[in-house]
């Protein structure tokens, strides 16, 4: 239940203007995109340790968010499970992640860091060129002052999480493998 | 005495050859949708409340701040966005600017519509500017648009920009009372293959191949092509009124980013079309286009642009008229900041255009073949008085046309930002209608026995407007009102030969007349998943003889428009897969035309089983078995049928 009150505020499409007339912060945005994405993705059973682990945002490499990341999750749960801001300096230091940004300053070739997550239950977010393409599973991508999703469903299946329709509806669906 | 009577006949019989032409020159900008503030930075709670698409629509500063638009701003404006066009059910773009609650849109029959702003409606309304992609499409014959060959694929439109009231400053002449943006998306945003199609009974049956994909590093290209079918509208009787539309388009689109501040687009189209007729050959229109543009960018926004295209229109009119229409148009616009208070936007623009019509002994324009060219400039400065609170633009858009020489049309607009969610705007302007061929040109057989020619002395039409305008936006609810006030000098006549010459008559200039009103708009999202639109407009439109004009008509031929238009749309998720809407518009009476008042009812209801496969089922004027929209009283006025279809959309 609390899960469903959290999604429909985050959900509540209040201030439907407000994004036509106001500018935000490239990074702000964001970190909001990433603590929603916690709403249209599921995780295997068997990544959740129990009912009120916390729900971990890590950020690999510099953090370009600032404190606005804690910020944003500060207070909120998904269903029994608080948010919880991790940073990590190298992929070795990743233990139980559930939302991973990879940041631009974590080198420019995200295969080497996909590759050592490959399969584990980590919902893989970078605004590197390319990123959907070469593996990773949501890309931001930054167009005429907007920012729009590149989704890669077939790496977020391989790694058992599933992302929600309403996600993918409005996102750029890329299909490596299908080139 | 049988003026009344002549005139009537006159101006009805040339405005129901099936004309349809549209206005002048105009630039070739692609504005941005929404007015941004770059100054408030968000709080994390207020980013939370929006949903994804909202932050995704949201306005992001990375590089460079800049100022809103504020020509577009201070101004009426409204977007219809592909997700309205795509969930309204709309099967051609006049359908689709039904969604914009500040324009006068009426079905005239199976292809023909007519629409306009603010007023002086008709199936030749000349007073609306219409763009696709920055090319106008125009017909010098009458300056307005024959829309039955405007048939933007909907699901390539981005968006498209309605603003009513006056735009000739940045637009030029004949953006008289609006101008209206179609804007088509860009090819990253179509790739892949998308296959739709679908059928019904008055969409007798359609369907659309494009297909998008890579070419290169930095290009992009689309190619698609469509066909459709359409069912004759009904006469009064109830007969078919035998104007069935088919037409076939193909065309294509290429994006290259040649560096990252220089990008290059070119893109065509190709259309063949026939539409009957009842007592005479099918109608058959054809045609196509081809454009280039230019951006250079710097600092995150074009501030260097050129585009190039090459337009050609053929139509042929059995037993009427015929015409091949080519157009050749330049234009350059540069955006520079002076100062930390000051951005100057100028433009230079030229056109051409080859017009060779068939004439018969009914119509004709004498002559058949003229060759006629515009040249154009404007500037604009946008100064800044207040930061972030008070705004002027100034600027003036200079024309030269080859009917009436140097012309100009000023315009000053104020934005004042009374607090982040409230802004108040208010706009002069002077804005032209300059000359058509029909104007000056014209020679049609009104009676067996007299004749309308064009005026040799016919000058353009002049609007003076005052614009104010507020919006509010508050969490759920956004409203906007619009107030208008214009009086127009020296509008089209009929005017009888002086001494009165029962068997000519000329068109003159010889009427005055003013139009006011408001428009207002509320945008509510009640739930996450249920949202709701409404409109309101009045609008009132007197015009009266000068001294000296032989012309009683009242406007009678220049303006067939209601007073008042209400609207409601519903959009509304029933479940993640599943969108429901409805869309009522209430539609008061056009008295000299005695078409009734009306209210219809369109829905739609679109399941999507899987996220790459769309199944629509649309009704479109689900109240009445048929309808009247517009159009002279009298056994061959058009009524449009209910009608069903449904629809597959397949992207993959």
């Amino acid at each position: 239940m609390a899960l469903l009150r959290v999604t429909a505020a985050l959900l509540l499409v209040c201030a439907a203007r407000l994004g036509a007339q106001t500018k935000a912060s490239e990074a702000q945005v964001k970190a909001v995109f990433l603590f929603n994405f916690a709403q249209f993705v599921d995780w295997p059973p068997e990544a959740i340790p129990d009912s009120q682990a916390p729900l971990i945002i890590g950020i690999l490499g510099g953090d370009p968010f600032g404190d606005f990341l804690d910020a944003t999750v500060r207070g909120e749960h998904r269903g029994a499970r608080p948010f919880v801001v991790h940073r990590y300096q190298r992929v070795e230091d990743i233990t139980r992640c559930d939302i991973l940004f990879i940041s631009r300053s974590a080198g420019d070739r995200p295969e080497e860091i996909l590759s050592r997550l490959k399969n584990r239950p980590i919902l893989t977010v970078s605004d590197a060129d390319g990123f959907a393409e070469r593996g990773g599973m949501i890309r931001f991508v930054t167009d005429r002052s907007r920012i729009r999703l590149q989704i890669n469903p077939e790496a977020a299946e391989a790694a058992h999480l599933t992302i929600s329709s309403k996600l993918l509806r409005v996102a750029e669906v890329i299909t490596p493998t299908g080139r | 005495m049988a003026d009344m009577k002549t005139v009537a006949a006159a101006t009805s019989l040339v405005f129901t050859l099936g004309l349809v032409c549209s206005v002048p020159p105009g630039f070739a900008q692609q504005p941005d949708s929404a007015a941004q503030r770059p100054d408030s930075s968000l709080s994390p709670q207020a980013l939370k409340k929006l949903s994804i698409e909202q932050l995704m629509n949201l306005q992001v500063t990375s590089v460079s701040k800049r100022p809103e638009r504020l020509s577009q701003t201070a101004s009426a404006i409204q977007v219809i966005t592909q997700e309205d066009i795509r969930r309204s059910g709309a099967s051609s773009l006049a359908e689709a600017l039904r969604l914009a609650t500040n324009l006068q849109v009426a079905q005239v029959d199976s292809r023909q519509w007519a629409i306009s702003a603010r007023g002086f409606n008709s199936t030749t309304a000349n007073k609306l500017l219409v763009l696709i992609d920055g090319r106008t499409v125009y017909t010098p014959l009458f300056s307005g648009v024959f829309w039955d060959v405007q048939e933007v694929p909907l699901a390539d439109i981005d968006r498209i920009e309605v603003i009513s009231g006056p735009g000739a400053t940045l637009w030029g002449a004949n953006a008289v009372n609006g101008v209206l943006n179609v804007i088509t998306k860009d090819v990253k945003d179509t790739q892949g293959l998308l296959l739709s199609g679908g059928g019904g009974t008055e969409q007798r049956g359609f369907g659309t191949v494009r297909y998008g994909a890579v070419l290169g590093s930095r290009a992009r290209a689309r190619l698609y092509g469509r066909g459709f079918g359409r069912d004759a509208t009904t006469l009064p009787n109830g007969q078919d009124a035998a104007d069935d539309w088919h037409l076939w388009q193909g065309g294509f689109r290429m994006d290259w980013d040649a560096a990252t501040v220089n990008r290059v687009t070119l893109q065509g189209d190709l259309y063949d079309g026939r539409i009957g007729q009842p007592n005479a050959g099918d109608v058959a229109v054809s045609g196509g286009n081809v454009m280039a543009k230019w951006s250079h960018t710097v600092s995150d926004e074009p501030n260097l642009a050129g585009q190039l295209y090459y337009d050609r229109t053929h139509r042929d009119i059995p037993g009427t008229f015929g015409e091949d229409l080519d157009t050749y148009d330049v234009d350059l616009q540069h955006r520079a900041r002076v100062g930390t208070r000051h951005e100057v936007v100028w433009g230079l623009g030229y056109r051409l255009i080859n017009d060779r019509v068939v004439n018969s002994s009914a119509l004709a324009f004498l002559p058949a073949h003229v060759a006629r060219q515009w040249f154009s400039g404007f500037v604009q400065d946008e100064m800044t008085l207040v930061p972030n609170r008070l705004q002027v633009a100034l600027g003036t858009k200079i024309e030269h046309n080859d009917y009436t020489g140097f012309e100009i049309q000023p315009s000053g607009r104020v934005n004042w930002r009374l607090s982040p969610s409230r802004t108040l705007w208010a706009a002069v302007s002077r804005a032209l209608r300059t000359p058509s061929r029909i104007d000056r040109e014209l020679f049609a057989r009104v009676s067996p026995t007299s004749f309308l020619a064009g005026g040799p002395g016919f000058h353009s039409e002049e609007e003076l407007a005052y614009e104010l305008g507020y919006r509010h936006q508050q969490r759920s609810l956004a409203i906007s009102v619009a107030t208008f006030y214009s009086r127009y000098h020296g509008l089209r006549s009929v005017e009888q030969l002086n001494p009165p010459a029962a068997d000519t008559l000329v068109i003159g200039n010889g009427q005055d007349g003013e139009s006011y009103g408001a428009e207002l708009t509320a945008d509510y999202r009640v739930t996450d998943r249920w949202r709701l639109r409404a409109g309101y407009a009045e609008l009132r439109v007197h015009v009266w003889p000068n001294p000296g004009s032989t012309d009683r008509s009242g406007g009678a031929s220049e303006s067939h428009t209601p007073d008042r238009q209400f609207f409601l749309n519903s959009s509304v998720d029933l479940r993640a897969d599943l969108r429901f809407d409805a869309g009522l518009r209430a539609i008061d009476d056009i008295t000299n035309q005695q078409v009734p008042a009306y209210a219809e009812l369109n829905a739609t209801l679109t399941w999507q089983p899987t996220s790459n496969l769309d199944l629509s089922l649309v009704g479109q004027n689900l109240l009445h078995r048929r309808h009247v929209e517009f159009g002279a009283p009298g056994a061959t006025r058009r009524e449009i049928e209910r009608g069903v279809y449904g629809a597959v959309a397949w992207r993959f």
